[in-house]
């Protein structure tokens, strides 16, 4: 088999721990998920796992110009070549380093693969009561033809500090990379985080990306996630809140076509009481793409006067496309407030005729329909330049020139 | 009928009422008045058994009877009606079915006999008559899909139906227009003998133009700070509360 | 929430939980009854007892070894100490032969029994209209109104009777829908399962009553493995009902049922259970293990419609499921699931969209106090093929205290783009403002907790027909006793 032959002839020649060595033995011999696995039942990662893969990096120099192209423009960026630190910015209050060692808790087994091969990502952490006015940028530029990349990052958010991120992963060529992204995120109290992932890396590429949020009492954290491009995307985005009168935000957006998938696997674990979390995930399918939703939500025992709402809607916009949707209640506190909502199906035809019947075209017709589908998650976006990044997108990726800034 | 003494009062800590002293008599109707957030609504919800609220002094009797003692149900069943400021709604059970149980409860507490469906029916009949209430109104679920009005009306309908000693109106006019002002009024009215007694909180003078009231009671702070006859009701509506909170203010403060 | 407050709930939950199970007397029925254990020899000597033709012993045998090679599930959210499969009685017959054409000669005993049990056998079943097939342990026993079936084609009797009887229909249609191998429980059933009820509804023919099946366990240390199989003809209708009780026992009794339906084209089969079986002390001590796997499948323009209400057993396995193969065919659902104590439910249902225009809903009510942990497990699936298909799913759970849990497990998997599903889910506890509203209305708390539990479950109730609807809310009475009256 390809990747598993791949780490294992690497994993022979590097110089690694006890510990890292055992995980990794363990991970060899168990291998990747596979559908049988309930986590992974809608998504198999056969293919994925069937191609070769080079797993020493390069690191080539990058371009001014090619940063230009894929950065929103803002003063704060932090830049990796095939994992390399190739800039951080000086922020007042803000400790930007390289790649260091932490614990985490998921057994997942692809995050063990994370903790035993990691060797690169970033590790910011934010001073109590800061306030960042301008976001924090984060690009991961690829430049290894068909490479296999883990990272792995770590943010921890001082008490009082707000923050906002914004992520993007771009391969600079054609090929079927392969990234095992993993963020830990460490919220201390009153905090606000806001982290956007741009996920509209070229046709082949290929996603794990896990993000672990702990919240303490008092912080509100919001993960939006955008999904335009790549063949194949899982996210695992993971809350545990830890003290009272946490929040925990999450928006997704994906418009997919060709034979794109995208699975967006999400937990909260409400542990506290008095806690919230909202949840909204809205996808639109084209030609022969596959959505996947997995979102779970935990109240523990004695985690009384939770407020959780999930929803998830899909619009299916071609035969050959389709949907598995596993939204999921696991309640052992009484008095609560959780619901979930799902929903499958088509653009509305009498919304579409009352267009047509107004002069607009079938296909801007059904563009704007579409947008204003999607755009009730994007608009919970705080960071102006990622929404209208985020239109922009959706415009294209739609085939319509719009302006949909009216 | 009811008295309450130095009745003080509050939720979660913060202490509402400081020191309620209202007497009310059989035949009597009684208003109170006053700005948002003086405490008519704590007054009702702790006069009706609503456990939210602690009392942390003072008494309420009623006929003799400790009231404080009671649980919601036993007040209810002793004569006490509550028409809610936001009638709750319960899907699923129709109105019949609520007010049958409801009058079935209260029978059984007295030691009476379950009324014959038939007796109840007519008597439903009678007092839907009374309250201009359309027919199918009984077999829709209670209060739910129900306008503001309709709310408000299926409260003074049940206190027709469940015949209370004291009825406590809290807030029934607000939202209502006219029209459903003036049929809850005379619904009102008309229930009124000289064995009950009726409370009216409201902070709109107009409910009293619909039903006269023998006594009428400034709230503020937590406290009755001014009682009169109808008459203080049309000076408030003219002066507004400024001129006697201040005074009262002084001497609190 | 006041200190008071919660005194009061808590002695509430304490009443609730204390609740008696009222059908928990056994009966001095003389039985015939083979050693515990379960071999070749046993699937053989059942046969033999029921005199049955050779090809049912190969269907017997052939799922015999086909349940040796499975292992007993484990998906399903719900704790409890495996069977042994050793330990259990796999036939128990009360004595009393043959089976009655009149009821009026059944055994004063058993009578009795039923009549404790609330079951009209006789004139009030008249008068109800309904005609019941009883089985006790794992027999029928007693089965009404054969005759005025029969005028209009109709069969109803013990399957047992329907394998000697109409071998033609049995050969075809058992297995066809639930097969053997399906699953662990289906497997043990096809191997073991002694009687229970077979129907055929003739082409164009309407049911003129409402058919019922009452199951009995009687016997200690036997399993219940009773078998369904419900054929209703082009354009025929029917509607069926069921009902479960056992006594109260120490050990956990096994009831590993299957039923099958099949609505041919235009067909209309709606089939309700009321399940009540012992579902064990306030300790979780004793209490019947419930798996079931009943299934249905609609041709073209045919009709399932399932409504449940669960009150009993310690542990509840039950999907019962709609293949919507024909086209413009329709599915639903209609459950109500009430755990108490230690009671564990995973319940739900399973809607297989494969035609056109194919509709599902579902709409599933769960309650769960005390202790206990109630599991809404459901799939939707609308296949390539299943073009403008519709399903509409709602389910909802009340919580009552909090020691229990609630879960909601919805599987969505659509493939086909002309299609929509709608899925809705809440969690909750009961409203504190409704109770209030109730009290002030001089409705205690108990009975307003009744009243509240009865009209969100009123969507489900309303399905059932008329006198199992009096039953039912008789039973969820019974199993949130002191809050419910």
């Amino acid at each position: 088999m390809g990747l598993i032959k791949n780490i294992k002839s690497y994993s022979e020649g590097i110089q690694i721990s006890a510990e890292k060595r055992e995980i990794l033995t363990s991970f060899l011999s168990n291998g990747f998920p596979t559908t049988k696995d309930e986590e992974w039942k809608y998504t198999s990662l056969k293919k994925v796992i069937a191609n070769e893969y080079s797993i020493e990096n390069k690191g080539e120099i990058i371009d001014s110009s090619i940063i230009e192209k894929y950065s929103l423009g803002l003063k704060n960026k932090i830049i990796f070549s095939d994992g390399k630190l190739i800039n951080t910015p000086i922020i007042k209050g803000v400790n930007i380093n390289d790649f260091s060692e932490f614990e985490s808790a998921n057994t997942d087994s692809i995050l063990q693969l994370n903790k035993a091969l990691s060797q690169n990502g970033f590790t910011i952490s934010v001073e109590k009561n800061t306030v960042l006015e301008s976001p924090i940028e984060i690009l991961f530029f690829s430049t290894t033809v068909n490479g296999f990349s883990q990272y792995r990052n770590q943010i921890s958010i001082g008490e009082n500090s707000e923050v906002k991120f914004i992520e993007r992963l771009q391969n600079l060529n054609n090929s079927a990379s392969f990234v095992n992204h993993f963020t830990q995120i460490n919220c201390a109290k009153n905090t606000k985080v806001e982290y956007n992932k741009i996920q509209n890396n070229t046709a082949e590429s290929q996603l794990i990306d896990t993000m672990n949020v702990y919240q303490e009492q008092d912080s509100t954290c919001n993960i939006n996630t955008l999904i335009f491009g790549g063949s194949f995307i899982r996210n695992n985005l993971n809350f545990e809140q830890n003290g009272s009168n946490c929040e925990s935000n999450m928006n997704g957006v994906s418009i997919l076509n060709n034979n794109q998938l995208a699975d967006n696997h999400t937990f909260v674990d409400h542990k506290s009481a008095h806690c919230r979390s909202n949840e909204m995930y809205k996808g639109v399918y084209l030609d022969n793409s596959k959505g996947v939703f997995n979102g779970k939500i935990m109240v523990r025992p004695d985690a009384q006067k939770i407020d959780a709402f999930q929803s998830n809607n899909n619009l299916l916009l071609s035969d050959t496309s389709s949907i598995d949707s596993k939204p999921q209640l696991e309640i052992y506190a009484d008095d609560v407030k959780c619901s979930h909502g799902c929903t499958i199906g088509q653009l509305d035809d009498d919304a579409l005729f009352y267009m047509r019947s107004r002069g607009i075209g079938i296909e801007e017709a059904k563009a704007v329909l579409t947008y204003a589908f999607a755009s009730e998650a994007i608009e919970n976006i705080s960071v102006e330049q990622v929404k209208t990044l985020a239109k922009k997108l959706l415009a294209k990726k739609l085939n319509v020139d719009l302006d949909f800034s009216l | 009928m009811l008295q309450i003494k130095e009745l003080k009062a509050g939720i979660e800590g913060n202490q509402i009422l400081k020191g309620i002293n209202l007497e009310v008599n059989a035949g009597e109707i009684h208003a109170i008045m006053g700005p948002n957030g003086s405490g008519k609504s704590t007054l009702s919800a702790v006069i009706a058994g609503k456990e939210e609220y602690e009392v942390e002094g003072g008494t309420i009797s009623f006929d003799g009877k400790n009231l404080l003692e009671l649980d919601p149900e036993e007040r209810a069943h002793n004569g006490i009606f509550l028409s809610f400021q936001y009638p709750v709604e319960i899907p699923g059970i129709s109105v019949s079915n609520f007010i049958k149980t409801s009058i079935t409860e209260k029978r059984k507490a007295q030691g009476l006999q379950t009324l014959p469906t038939k007796d109840l029916l007519k008597m439903m009949r009678e007092k839907m008559e009374l309250l201009s209430i359309k027919k199918g109104y009984l077999s829709r679920n209670m209060n739910e899909g129900f306008s503001g009005g309709e709310k408000k009306r299926n409260e003074i309908f049940q206190m027709a139906m469940l015949e209370p000693k004291l009825a406590i109106l809290d807030e029934t006019d607000s939202g209502l227009d006219i029209d459903a002002l003036r049929i809850v009024a005379n619904g009102v009215n008309k229930l009124r003998t000289g064995d009950n007694a009726t409370i009216v909180i409201t902070h709109y003078q107009r409910l009293l133009d619909y039903i006269v009231p023998d006594f009428v009671h400034v709230l503020h702070n937590g406290r009755i700070i001014k009682s009169g006859g109808k008459e203080l009701a049309l000076e408030l509506e003219e002066k507004g509360y400024d001129w006697i909170t201040k005074e009262a203010d002084k001497k609190w403060a | 929430m006041s200190e008071q407050k919660r005194q009061s709930e808590d002695e509430l939950l304490e009443k609730v939980t204390s609740s008696e199970y009222k059908y928990g007397f056994t009966t001095d029925v003389e039985s015939d009854t083979i050693p515990k254990g379960l071999s070749e020899d046993v699937v053989r000597i059942i046969s033999a007892k029921k005199n049955e033709p050779e090809w049912m012993l190969e269907y017997r045998l052939k799922a015999y070894n086909a349940w040796l090679e499975m292992e007993e599930p484990n998906w399903a959210n719900i704790n409890y100490t495996k069977p042994n499969y050793q330990e259990i009685i796999y036939y128990s017959a009360p004595k009393q032969k043959p089976v009655l054409d009149s009821l009026d000669d059944l055994d004063p005993e058993m009578k009795e029994m039923f009549d404790k049990l609330g079951i009209s056998i006789d004139e009030q079943n008249k008068l109800a209209n309904v005609a019941v097939d009883i089985v006790m342990d794992s027999v029928s026993v007693a089965t009404s109104f054969k005759e005025t079936l029969a005028e209009k084609g109709i069969i109803f009797c013990p399957i047992s009777d329907a394998i000697q009887d109409h071998p033609e229909l049995v050969k075809k249609y058992l297995g066809s829908v639930v097969p053997a191998r399906d699953n662990f429980f289906s497997a043990l059933n096809a191997a073991v399962f002694s009687d229970g009820s077979f129907c055929y509804i003739p082409k164009g023919v309407k049911c003129p009553m409402e058919l019922s099946t009452y199951f009995r366990i009687n016997e200690a240390g036997t399993g219940q493995f009773e078998r369904t199989l419900l054929i209703a003809d082009e354009g025929s209708q029917v509607s069926y009902l069921e009902g479960c009780t056992a006594p109260m026992r120490d050990e956990n009794q096994l009831h590993a049922a299957v039923v099958e339906l099949i609505a041919m084209d235009d067909a209309n089969i709606k089939y309700s259970t009321v399940q009540n079986w012992y579902p064990g002390n306030a300790e979780g001590v004793g209490g019947v293990f419930n798996f079931v796997t009943k299934r249905g499948i609609c041709h073209k323009s045919a009709k399932i419609s399932w409504t449940q209400v669960e009150t009993g057993s310690a542990v509840t396995w039950k999907y019962p499921s709609c293949i919507l193969k024909g086209d413009n065919s329709i599915g639903e659902f209609f459950s109500v699931a009430v755990t108490n104590n230690r009671q564990q439910a995973d319940t739900g249902t399973k809607m297989i969209h494969l035609g056109k225009n194919t509709k599902s809903t579902i709409i599933a009510k769960g309650i769960s106090a005390g202790k206990s942990e109630g599991n809404y497990r459901g799939l939707v699936r609308i296949s390539k093929g299943a073009t403008n298909s519709r399903n509409f799913s709602q389910c909802d759970s009340l919580l009552m205290g909090d020691k229990c849990g609630s879960h909601t497990f919805p599987y969505i998997e659509v493939k086909n783009n002309s299609s929509k599903v709608e899925h809705e889910a809440t969690t909750s506890k009961i409203g504190e403002d409704q109770i209030f509203y109730c009290n002030q209305r001089g409705i205690g708390t108990e009975a307003a907790i009744a009243l509240i539990v009865n009209g969100y479950c009123k969507d489900v109730l309303n399905q059932l027909p008329m006198e199992f609807a009096v039953e039912a809310q008789k039973l969820l009475e019974i199993s949130l006793e002191g809050s419910v009256g």
